[in-house]
């Protein structure tokens, strides 16, 4: 340990301060586009039309069959070939919140149908219809359920952001490595960005209890 | 198309579970005005029919046509064309339901369970929508409680506010089933004067229930199944006094011997 060298830890902070913004903002895109997606798909997967839940099941399979990383460099090398000409901090923000949308519809759906049947029912006999009846019956009532793993999913995006590295992004990993490259000092390097992390997913998860205490 | 002299009738209905038939080609056709009751030993598809009359079952074989309209969908040629699940839902409106364990919607007041409908369904505004809810939860006698979860409410209490709530869609049909079975005792009579009201007012009501003495009283009609059929269709004073089947007998001697346990004279 007494190797370690401090000098580039100091030097090192305001290039990493630089990244977690960088990583922030694809974070936060890709929270409110991914809640969006997940949402709309988790309340879509009890539909009574068949093919849109098929289509729904099949995007939830996909997205949790497959690891975030190769998700990550499909969609960087795929939207090309449709002709959809992104930078890589989209991409990236696009792969993030198809990643997390999969993971999300999953627990609405999940969080819908614990809700007991009876409720449905009751839905059912005051004429409302299927769309009804999970909007304003079985919804609701599904919020305080779904919002501890949706918390929680947010924090597994912040994480999962660190894949975009690969696709060049300079958010906080990718800037650690940078510097890494430059100073041969990665147990320093990985050190603070550790440090980084942990700073920025307690700072969330204190917000995470605290919109829950609200909620409940 | 012959126009149908009665409120509900129900030809030919069965639902099969997996290859059985719990409701076993059910005929059954109810006027404006009759208060049926359906009475019969636990299994004997007593909820099923009643289920399938507002196709939260949806019946393997049979009509169920309401003031004239089939349930299922538009009769063409001779054949049915399915509605579409909202057409289904607009049906539905028509007939009240009161379930065994009240479904009360758990994240709403009384008075909002009761304007929800109203609210949602039919597009009446809040307000209204709310004033009307209130309106129908005094008929209850629950204006106090109108404020409360269904958590906060007795069972008495939350199965009144369910009542409320199917009234507020101006049903022309009103179904019960085990209205008063999750009840405690002292809290039963609560919810049968409740629906006593309604009968002298003339609501139409089929009525599954256990309470033998509130049937007698109350139905113009008896209605006792078993296996999935109808064993025997006729007023309730000749079906306590003279019962016409074995199996009615037999079913009435087993509750006979279960009240008096409750009540050893
Ligand atoms: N969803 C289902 N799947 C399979 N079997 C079912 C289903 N619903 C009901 N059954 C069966 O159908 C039969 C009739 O049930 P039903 O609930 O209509 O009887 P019931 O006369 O209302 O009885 P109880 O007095 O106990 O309420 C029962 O044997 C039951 O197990
Ligand atoms: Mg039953």
């Amino acid at each position: 340990m007494n190797s370690f060298d401090w000098g580039v830890i100091w030097y090192s902070i305001p290039y990493l301060l630089q990244g977690a913004v960088v990583t922030l903002e694809i974070s936060a895109l890709a929270m409110v586009f991914g809640t969006v997606i997940g949402i709309s798909a988790g309340l879509l997967s009890l539909s009574d039309m068949k093919l849109i839940t098929l289509v729904v099941r099949a995007y939830v399979y996909f997205v949790r069959g497959t690891p975030a990383l190769v998700q990550v460099f499909l969609v960087y090398f795929a939207l090309p070939e449709f002709g959809l000409e992104l930078s890589s901090f989209w991409s990236g923000v696009v792969a993030l919140s198809f990643n997390a949308g999969g993971f999300i519809a999953e627990i609405v759906r999940s969080g819908l149908q614990s809700i007991d049947a009876g409720q449905t029912e009751a839905a059912k006999a005051i004429g409302m219809t299927n769309r009804q009846g999970i909007l304003y019956i079985l919804l609701p009532q599904s919020l305080r359920r779904i919002t501890p793993p949706l918390t929680n999913e947010v924090i597994t995006l912040v994480k999962s952001s660190s894949l975009l590295s690969v696709i060049s992004i300079v958010e906080l990993t990718r800037a650690a490595q940078a510097i890494i490259a430059a100073k041969f000092t990665p147990f320093e390097l990985y050190a603070l960005l550790a440090v980084f992390y942990l700073v920025m997913i307690s700072a969330l998860s204190k917000l995470s209890e605290y919109v829950e205490a609200r909620l409940a | 198309m012959r126009a149908s002299p009665y409120l509900l009738a129900i030809r030919g209905l069965s639902k099969i579970y997996s290859g059985v038939p719990v409701v076993d080609r059910v005929d059954l056709n109810v006027s404006s005005g009759e208060i049926v009751m359906v009475i019969g030993p636990s299994g004997a598809g007593k909820s099923t029919v009643l289920r399938c009359i507002n196709r939260i079952e949806v019946p393997s074989e049979g009509d169920i046509v309401l003031a004239g309209v089939n349930m299922e969908g538009e009769p063409r040629n001779g054949k049915i064309v399915p509605d579409s699940p909202a057409q289904t839902a607009r049906k539905r409106r028509q007939i009240g339901m009161v379930f065994q364990r009240f479904n009360l919607f758990a994240h709403l007041t009384a008075l909002d369970n009761v304007a929800i409908g109203p609210h949602r369904v039919l597009g009446t505004p809040l307000a209204e929508a709310r004033k009307m809810a209130a309106e129908h939860l005094d008929r209850v006698r629950l204006s106090e409680h109108m404020a409360k979860r269904p958590a906060q409410l007795s069972g008495g209490q939350q199965q009144r506010v369910a009542i409320a709530r199917a009234l507020a869609m101006r049903p022309i049909l009103m179904l019960f089933d085990e209205p008063t079975s999750a009840l405690d005792p002292e809290l039963v009579g609560e919810v049968l004067e409740v629906i006593q009201g309604l009968a002298r007012e003339g609501m139409t009501m089929l009525v599954v229930t256990h309470e033998m003495q509130f049937a007698r009283e109350v139905g113009t009609r008896l209605v006792f199944m078993a296996d999935g059929r109808v064993v025997e269709d006729t007023s309730p004073e000749i079906f306590f006094t003279r019962p016409a089947h074995d199996r009615s007998r037999e079913f009435l001697r087993r509750v006979n011997s279960r009240q008096s346990a409750f009540d050893p004279v």
